[in-house]
């Protein structure tokens, strides 16, 4: 009856989700992309939404990693270096927030694109200067007029050009289609190990005191005690790439600080000093490396991690329903319990989506300048 | 820039020893000098010491022109060249400010940021120290300022404030120097831009040809030079804007140069020039329709500064063509021919203003003096070799 369960409602999940969230490329049964997300991911794999052109979204969520990267910590601008892991952006959607401090809640993917396209560490593009340029791609202007053009009595559009934030809907509309195919959890085709691993995980392991839900997160921003990234301080770019970004949140004595103070950066809270947001681990089989800055190469890794300092996680800042931190204490979990464990984290991902890189529009010389409307 | 009075009497003085072949009626010239020094003439003085802002103090000679040594004047010639300055630590100060192009990027429109173009002309840093207020509209009321606005503006350096000043706080080298000369625990980046500044005050010539010839030296000037003084200070009324002992009246003017036709076929520049309009806050219909530089309207936002930009100095032409806010003129010879044929399209002309301009009728050989003579306004090339760069460290 309860493992019926565990198998329905993540089907019933499945099955509203892609009904609701047409998808790029993973199999039957999508829908056509809209216009609005046609139009992202032509814009999502686009250099010229960074400020000297290098980079584009898809520079450091790479398709062939699930959108993630390889790297324990993200490629950044260059003249900066990153100081976390890169999420992957499939489900995105799901997450109850974004950023590994959760800066900025789920209702506003929006503003997520814009610190990636904004932020001096990762794209560094003044958004005024990203509309002039698109404004000067033809097919661009094509494209935002079919996303965002309303159409009226005559059937003729409305204009609608190239702005800031039709640029930041699109983008975030793409990402939103990014979908896994279904898991052997979601299908309920697990192995017998995935199946003991499972009770493990809801049981002795202790996992669901923080992965719960649909995407196995509880959204809550936990001190694990991750072993600091031994690159974080000791490369002189990352440091410098990480102060900038503290400081330009309001930590004090950014100077002095020699560990990723995490969720502390949002809420100034001493208690949340180190804590990060619960991952998602739905699709946590194509991103490894692990933890918000890469330090645990795979998933063995992480279970041998927890094994040792405790699943039980909490954040003494009162996050609720977490158990205290000082109540951790080693799992003891045998080998053969690890593997199983492993068996059904693997179990939580479905293939990865293709999305295929789009051939760019370029831009164009606007003929007869001096006669034509900017 | 404030005028200092003691000095300009003193050079006036000396410029009444100018005379040639009129020894003979020396008393009659003195007071026809005289008179004319108490109108126009008395503003064609050889360049003193630079002003040096009371915020910003550096070390002066005797004469009190600021001293390379200085360590404040180290440091910003070092940071200058720092590529770490911009957003992708590609490019500095010295990539459009280049020694190898007269400390321009000898481009007629600048080569701007990575992935973008410019859209006016890189003016040259040699006498910059002079200017009350810097950009070709006078946007920039400081070089300090103008030094944070170039290594921050989109299409010029790109960087951010917080990034940049991390970088700097990650050199070992520089957290000793900041400390040595501002006396700060980690370098701040408003100083990194005093640093620059107190550099650019280095950059001065005082020692050309023409000053020499101010200063008494009649030998200085070749006759087609003094023929060409006699124009620009008479017939052809270079003076009327071109004074002052930077030879700029600091003053802002509308004078119809030609496009620069690039706009027409460089999609970059068209980029750019819409992004120009959008972060200088025009109206909208503004935006739609403008297709030139409104020069000096962008920061005043009066209907009658529309298309004027700030006189540039004279000096150091030799080394920093092209000409004009836009570049469209590579030559001296070009730009003596705009002035002849009585500048360009004007506000005037459609009966909204005032010509400022009329044709002047010179000869070819009149041009050619008078282009001898600019070419008097330039001393020696002034080059530096960039410094070596100070690297990232760890820090404890």
């Amino acid at each position: 009856m309860r493992s019926t369960a565990f198998v329905l409602v993540p089907l019933l999940l499945a099955a509203l989700w892609s009904e609701a969230v047409p998808h790029f490329g993973t199999g039957s049964g999508q829908a056509a992309p809209t216009p609005l997300e046609t139009l992202g991911r032509y814009l999502f794999f686009d250099t010229r939404l960074s400020g000297d052109g290098s980079l584009s979204c898809a520079s450091c969520h790479q398709p062939e990693y699930a959108f993630a990267g390889s790297d324990a910590l993200s490629a950044a601008y260059p003249g900066s270096d990153g100081f976390r892991n890169t999420p992957s952006l499939i489900r995105v959607g799901a997450r109850g927030s974004y950023f590994a401090d959760g800066r900025l809640p789920a209702s506003d993917l929006e503003t997520a694109v814009r610190d990636a396209i904004t932020e001096t560490h990762f794209m560094n593009l003044d958004g005024r200067l990203m509309q002039e340029r698109l404004k000067q791609v033809p097919r661009y202007v094509e494209l935002f007029q079919e996303a965002f053009g309303e159409a009226t009595a005559e059937g003729a559009g409305a204009a609608a050009e190239p702005t800031f934030g039709r640029t930041l809907a699109a983008v975030a509309a793409f990402v939103k289609t990014l979908d896994y195919g279904r898991s052997p959890y979601e299908s309920g085709t697990m192995s017998e190990a995935a199946v003991r691993g499972e009770a493990l995980f809801r049981g002795k392991a202790g996992c669901t005191s923080c992965h719960v839900g649909p995407a196995f997160s509880d959204n809550r921003a936990h001190v694990t005690d991750v072993p600091e990234s031994e690159a974080l301080f000791a490369e002189p770019l990352r440091h410098a790439t990480y102060r900038a970004f503290i400081k330009a949140m309001g930590v004090p004595n950014y100077m002095t600080v020699r560990r990723d103070v995490g969720r502390y950066t949002v809420t100034k809270n001493e208690a949340d000093r180190g804590a990060f947001v619960t991952p998602t681990l739905v699709g946590a089989r194509h991103t490894p490396p692990y933890m918000h800055n890469g330090v645990l190469e795979t998933l063995n890794d992480v279970v041998d991690f927890y094994d040792r300092v405790g699943g039980g996680v909490g954040s003494p800042g009162g996050n609720g329903g977490a158990r205290a931190q000082d109540a951790r204490s080693p799992l003891g979990l045998t080998q053969a319990e690890k593997q199983d464990l492993v068996a059904f984290l693997e179990a939580l991902s479905g293939d990865m989506p293709v999305v295929e890189r789009p051939e760019l529009p370029r831009y164009e010389v606007i003929r007869n300048w001096n006669t034509t409307d900017n | 820039m404030p005028r200092r009075i003691p000095i300009r009497f003193s050079t006036r003085i000396s410029e009444m020893r100018i005379p040639k072949k009129c020894t003979p009626f020396l008393p009659v010239l003195a007071g026809a000098v005289l008179l004319i020094a108490l109108t126009t003439n008395d503003r064609l003085v050889p360049l003193g010491p630079p002003p040096i802002p009371p915020d910003n103090p550096q070390a002066v000679d005797e004469d009190g022109f600021p001293l390379a040594s200085d360590p404040k004047v180290e440091l910003g010639r070092i940071l200058f060249f720092d590529n770490r300055l911009s957003g992708n630590a590609s490019i500095s100060c010295a990539d459009c400010h280049s020694v190898d192009f007269g400390w321009t990027d000898g481009s007629d429109l600048c080569r701007g940021y990575t992935g973008t173009s410019h859209w006016r002309n890189c003016q040259t840093l040699i006498n910059s120290a002079y200017y009350d207020k810097l950009f070709w509209d006078g946007s920039s009321k400081s070089l300090e300022a103008q030094a944070a606005s170039a290594a921050m503006g989109a299409v010029s350096g790109n960087g951010e404030r917080d990034m940049m000043e991390e970088r700097l706080r990650q050199v070992p080298e520089y957290v000793t120097r900041f400390r040595d000369v501002f006396g700060t625990t980690w370098p701040n980046l408003g100083d990194a831009w005093r640093a620059i500044a107190a550099f650019e005050r280095t950059l001065t010539q005082t020692n050309t040809p023409y000053d020499r010839y101010l200063r008494g030296d009649a030998s200085a000037l070749t006759d087609a030079q003094v023929a060409g003084l006699e124009l620009f200070r008479g017939r052809a009324g270079c003076i009327a804007c071109h004074n002052g002992p930077l030879l700029s009246d600091q003053r802002y003017h509308a004078l119809g140069v030609p496009e620069n036709e690039s706009f027409e076929f460089d999609a970059l520049r068209q980029i750019t020039f819409r992004y120009e309009q959008y972060v200088k806050g025009v109206t909208e219909e503004q935006y739609r329709k403008t297709k030139t530089d409104l020069g000096l309207y962008y920061v005043t936002k009066r209907e009658e500064d529309t298309g004027k930009f700030r006189t540039p100095s004279l000096r150091y032409t030799l080394y920093t063509a092209p000409f004009m806010h836009n570049g469209v003129f590579f030559t001296l010879h070009e730009v003596v021919d705009f002035y002849d044929a009585g500048g360009g399209k004007q506000k005037g002309d459609d009966g909204t203003g005032t010509p400022v301009l009329e044709p002047l009728g010179l000869s070819d050989a009149e041009k050619d003096n008078l282009v001898a003579f600019l070419e008097s306004l330039s001393g020696e090339e002034i080059r530096m070799e960039r410094p070596e760069m100070p690297p990232y460290g760890t820090l404890k």
